[in-house]
């Protein structure tokens, strides 16, 4: 862990002039520029609040469009940085092979740079709490300790995922459809309290329903993007509870995803 | 101190190292129910290679397509990991990459500078401090702020280069990169080659092909082959036997242009060429041995289709990289040469022949009255030129040919 953010600090010049790129590029000679990175979701909370009007879904005094919006703003963060952290190393197979430096700048690079999008959508989230007369309040502090969660969640999947990548390009193929599965496991399209109340309250699966929240809420996103919601929407202290699980499971996780890709580090340019 | 210790380097590679996960699995399962796992047999690019590098010394890597050498380059700066083995490097490498490969096509060439520099190592500040530098060597002027995607692959190359000759590194490791640009930019990248190693007492490792350019900037050169130090020593001495193997090398069959057939690249149909023959008692492989400073005989037999009228034959001996030491013509007769019908029969004799020890090709072209060229090949024979033991012990390296010359040697006193 310490060696990470040594490596990190060492070639921070590298680090730094490495995400320019990463987000001049992308941007560079396309029209609308960084905006793209709202349209997603924009998108996206447009197609559930239809999908909404059908099924009816509980969404407390707060306007279903906007509880969708934040939970939609550290999804589309952790689904962006996965997908490009896993291919971050296959994608600089020309650098990988001629220059050496700490390998791990790829995947950071990947999802730290995507902490400008998260950033424009959080601004969004803004207008719109403002547009509802949603008033923001204190514990709106906690936001960058759950964006550093978000971050080493999505963290684990890129260290993992680019080394393992370079082996085997199947992960790439795979994620897109595992990402997609756990959007619907994430309470993006319903807010966390129906769970809640269908497990907790109601025990709808008997006696084992606790376990089954518990093993529900090993997902990172769902603790933290009800954190989001309730620390943005609410005024309300995040829900420890719902994120412990996978605060225990990101405390080994990411660790040894980083040493695998460490170790898997060694032969990248040979397999590449 | 040595800035580079290498000691019983191996690097091995599977080949074709990428497997599918289907054999993977397969691979697990055979290792977890206790049977023999499917293996390939190993590939080793660098078999117990041990050397040591002082302070300042240029070293040139050579040998053939496949012998180490980029492999060894790559251990050497990290990017590789060695499979048995050590390697000690003390100090910062500046590894000179390949052309374009921290490029981005999109970005102007200031942006690519500040990039590939921080790519090799640079900070921000020593970009800055080097920026001028930079780009009035790579003479891109003007263009400095235009999209690379627009350069010219020449324009690329050079600003590739300025970037990465102007990282302060203790060590300087450089790939194949001396053969690019334009002649002029060429000569340029030698200068600041020799200046960087002369002025500023860099340690660099050049690995490369352009065998005369290396054994005129290199202290010491290696000799690779599969994997192995063939020889490691004075630049003069290893060129001399990497030329030899090059030519000897063919009868591995790695050279395609056969020596026994007389293949053209140009050919009107005039005439042929029917036999070449390099006279001389003792042949080693293809080449025939030639003793350095002895007359060397070649006798040519040419079969005149039509008969050509005032024709020029020149025959001439060029270095395995094709550079012509020498070309004799029958222009210099008092009379024209007229090729009859049949066979004609033409001997030359080339006096002394002063070459540097190593071997050489025979060329022969053949050109009609209007100085067109009819027949023209290379490589068409061999000749070895060898030296004495004691004429090795005297004669300096370094050089191409020893023309003839007098010493004049006077003592006076000192006023």
């Amino acid at each position: 862990m310490l060696n990470l953010i040594r490596n990190l600090y060492q070639s921070r010049t590298l680090l730094m002039t490495l995400a320019w790129k990463n987000v001049a590029l992308r941007y560079k000679q396309s029209f609308l520029g960084i905006f793209w990175a709202l349209l997603k979701p924009l998108c996206l909370m447009v197609i559930f609040s239809i999908v909404r009007s059908f099924v009816g879904i509980k969404s407390g005094d707060i306007p279903y469009s906007v509880l969708v919006f934040t939970a939609l703003m550290p999804w589309m963060f952790f689904q962006e940085s996965t997908s490009e952290g896993v291919v971050s190393v296959t994608g600089n197979t020309a650098l990988i092979r001629k220059v050496y430096f700490p390998r791990e700048i790829f995947p950071v690079i990947a999802v730290g740079t995507k902490i400008i999008g998260l950033g424009l959508n959080l601004m969004i989230v803004l207008l719109l709490m403002a547009w509802h007369h949603i008033p923001l309040g204190l514990q709106a502090l906690w936001v960058p300790v759950l964006v550093l969660y978000v971050s080493l969640a999505s963290l684990s999947v890129a260290f993992f995922g680019a080394a393992l990548n370079v082996y085997y390009r199947d992960v790439a193929q795979a994620l897109p459809i595992a990402l997609s599965l756990l959007m619907y496991l994430s309470p993006i399209l319903y807010p966390l309290h129906l769970v809640k109340e269908k497990l907790l309250v109601q025990e709808i699966a008997g006696p084992f329903s606790e376990w089954y929240y518990r093993l529900y809420s090993v997902n990172p996103l769902v603790g933290t993007i009800d954190a989001f919601q309730k620390v943005l929407l609410h005024n309300e202290p995040p829900d420890f509870a719902s994120m412990l699980p996978s605060a225990f499971v990101l405390l080994v996780l990411f660790p040894l995803s980083y040493a695998y890709f460490k170790r898997a580090e060694r032969y990248f340019s040979d397999v590449i | 101190m040595a800035m580079i210790e290498v000691s019983h380097l191996t690097k091995e590679f599977n080949l074709g190292a990428l497997t599918s996960v289907r054999r993977s699995l397969a691979n697990a399962a055979r290792r977890l129910t206790g049977r023999t796992v499917e293996k390939r047999p190993p590939f080793k690019a660098l078999n117990d290679v041990s050397f040591s590098v002082e302070r300042g010394e240029v070293i040139g890597i050579i040998g053939h397509n496949g012998a180490g050498k980029s492999t060894l380059l790559k251990i050497l700066s990290g990017i590789s990991e060695p499979t048995g083995g050590s390697v000690k490097v003390k100090g910062r490498i500046a590894p000179l990459i390949e052309v374009g490969a921290g490029f981005v096509p999109d970005f102007t060439g200031r942006e690519n500078v500040y990039l590939n520099g921080a790519i090799l190592g640079m900070s921000r500040a020593e970009i800055d401090r080097k920026f001028e530098e930079i780009v009035d060597f790579s003479e891109i002027g003007q263009f400095i702020d235009t999209p690379v995607k627009r350069y010219s692959s020449g324009m690329q190359v050079k600003l590739a280069f300025a970037v990465a000759t102007a990282v302060e590194s203790e060590i300087l490791i450089v790939d194949e990169v001396l053969a690019v640009g334009d002649v002029a930019f060429q000569r340029k990248c030698l200068d600041r080659m020799e200046n960087l190693i002369n002025s500023e007492g860099r340690t660099v490792l050049i690995v490369g092909h352009g065998i005369r350019q290396l054994e005129r900037i290199c202290s010491r050169m290696i000799l690779l082959r599969h994997g192995q130090i063939v020889v490691d020593g004075e630049p003069g001495a290893v060129s001399k036997l990497f030329l030899d193997e090059t030519t000897l090398k063919k009868a591995e069959g790695a050279l395609t242009e056969g020596p026994q057939n007389l293949v053209p690249f140009i050919d009107s149909k005039v005439i042929e060429v029917t036999s070449l023959e390099v006279v001389g008692d003792r042949k080693l492989m293809d080449a025939t041995v030639c003793p350095l400073m002895s007359d060397l005989h070649i006798k040519l037999t040419i079969n005149a289709l039509h008969p050509v009228r005032n024709a020029e034959i020149q025959v001439g001996l060029h270095s395995p990289e094709m550079v012509f030491m020498t070309k004799s013509s029958t222009l210099t007769l008092p009379e024209p040469v007229n090729l009859e019908p049949g066979l004609n029969h033409i001997g030359l004799v080339i006096e002394k022949l002063a070459f540097c020890p190593g071997t050489y090709g025979v060329g022969v072209t053949v050109f009609d009255w209007a100085r067109n060229q009819i027949w023209s090949g290379h490589k068409l024979r061999w000749v070895l030129v060898e030296s004495t033991t004691e004429q090795a012990a005297k004669l300096p390296t370094g050089t191409l040919a020893y023309l003839p010359s007098h010493w004049d040697l006077e003592r006076s006193e000192a006023s």
